[in-house]
């Protein structure tokens, strides 16, 4: 699904990706860790064809990143870690917007059904500057699906959310994963969703990886325990 | 299309916010002050009807580059400060789509402006000279003002990405256009004096509309400001799409 190589990418002579190589398999749920500043979320920008590298390859789906960056886009959606809204708009509104974008006029009932998928179905006319922190990243979820992407890109998705809020983020992803095939690519910081979520995860500091693998029970926490010990995480 | 949907969604924030609305509201309020002052006050009546609507062209003409300004200033810095432009830049829609759908909505609010002032233009031109022609240039020229400075303003605001900054320059280039009504008539006639008005596209829509309103000259003495004003639309189209395509989160 996700093929990187060599990636490299530097701000004002500071490296921020050196060298990057990982690949992520479709139908995973891969894990993507590291400190703050490691560059995941300029690793994500540079996926989701929102900023370019200065080296190196990404193919996406048999898709050049780089060459071919709307036909990725069709395909993938992204929740970016600090998501901003149309806080004037309606849930409903914000959704019809986005769909126009991707030229699929979705009909009531669909946005109803993506709305009620994540949670948030009867809040639909709301403005969503009456939301919580928890709904807001609920409809960035939903924002994030309105494509029906083959590839989601999820930055922090449960950062700043109660543990309810966590746990239903959570469910969400299995479902999608499972019922619908839905590749995800997880950047986060906590034990509890890679524990929870991930089959595969990849830390990554300054830029490169310093440690890969398949998530198994009880590997988890000695690569997380490693990482924390040697200042990564 | 994809562009239109990006419009809509501008012009709506416009009219639905009170940051937007709240510019319609004291552009009413402005004009009908000045509509007061002009047709009441004594000295003020002194001006023929020309002169006065020369004089409310030009201020109407300022306050769609004002607004211009502002709104373009917050087009893309605004959107990057609110965490918004990202969900945008991960749809499948070219960054000079974005930038088209934002410069038809600020084109748009300045019709909503020239639409508010309309009236105004009528109660204090009623009965003076070439006052169909003087709204005709204004309707013109504002456009292309409206462009220019809009786009040459957003253009600043993708390279900025801090409205803040990006307002305070827009700021300085609002008074630096505006220069000619602070030069007195004696400085505007030296060769510096003139020099400045020429290369100032707002010194020129508002010498233009001297010229139609006031002097009555027809099209051939307007085409050479005419001109130099199409030129600045030009320059400020290439300046946005040059920026907007360099810009990156």
């Amino acid at each position: 699904m996700i093929t990187v190589e060599n990636l490299v990418k530097r701000y004002d002579g500071y490296t921020a990706l050196d060298g990057l190589n990982f690949s992520v398999e479709e139908g995973d749920i891969f894990g993507f860790l590291g400190p703050n500043g490691a560059g995941k979320t300029t690793t994500i920008r540079i996926l989701t064809a929102i900023i370019k590298a200065d080296s190196g390859n990404v193919v996406i789906n048999g898709h050049d990143v780089f060459k071919e960056p709307m036909a990725v886009k069709e395909i993938i959606n992204a929740l970016p870690e600090s998501n901003g809204y149309y806080e004037w708009m309606t849930a409903r509104e914000y959704l019809e917007f986005f769909s126009n974008l991707y030229g699929e006029e979705m009909s009531r009932q669909e946005i109803d059904s993506l709305l009620e998928a994540v949670g948030l179905h009867g809040k639909e006319g709301h403005l969503i500057r009456s939301y919580s922190r928890g709904m807001k990243q609920r409809l960035g979820i939903a924002r994030a699906l309105i494509n029906k992407p083959k590839l989601l890109f999820l930055d922090e998705p449960t950062n700043g959310l109660d543990p309810k809020g966590r746990r239903d983020i959570h469910d969400l992803l299995m479902d999608l994963n499972r019922k619908q095939g839905t590749t995800i690519f997880l950047s986060t910081h906590l034990l509890d969703d890679v524990e929870r979520l991930c089959n595969r995860i990849v830390i990554i500091n300054y830029g490169k990886i310093v440690r890969a693998g398949e998530v198994k029970k009880g590997t988890i926490e000695d690569i997380f325990f490693l990482s924390t010990k040697e200042g990564m995480l | 299309m994809k562009a239109a949907y990006i419009m809509q969604k501008e012009i709506r924030e416009s009219i639905l916010t009170p940051k937007g609305f709240l510019w319609y509201i004291l552009t009413s309020i402005i004009l009908s002050i000045l509509s007061y002052l002009f047709l009441t006050n004594s000295e003020l009546s002194l001006l023929d009807q020309g002169q006065m609507l020369y004089m409310i062209m030009n201020f109407i003409t300022a306050l769609g580059i004002l607004i211009g300004l502002v709104f373009g200033s917050d087009a893309f810095a605004g959107e990057i400060e609110r965490g918004t432009l990202e969900a945008l830049f991960l749809s499948p829609v070219k960054k000079t789509q974005i930038a088209a759908g934002k410069l038809g909505a600020a084109i748009a609010n300045w019709v909503i402006i020239f639409a508010i002032s309309l009236p105004y233009l009528f109660v204090v031109g009623k009965g003076g000279q070439n006052l169909l022609i003087g709204i005709a240039y204004l309707a013109i020229l504002g456009t292309l003002l409206a462009i220019i400075f809009s786009a040459f303003s957003m253009g600043l605001s993708a390279r900025i990405k801090s409205m803040k900054n990006s307002l305070i320059i827009s700021f300085f280039i609002f008074l630096l256009a505006g220069s000619p009504i602070f030069l007195s008539a004696a400085l505007r006639k030296t060769w510096f004096g003139r020099v400045l008005d020429l290369i100032n596209p707002f010194a020129d829509a508002i010498n233009t509309f001297d010229s139609v309103v006031i002097d009555s000259q027809g099209f051939s003495y307007q085409a050479g400001r005419v001109a130099i004003i199409c030129g600045y639309t030009l320059l400020s189209l290439w300046f946005l799409k040059r920026s907007v395509s360099r810009l990156e989160m």
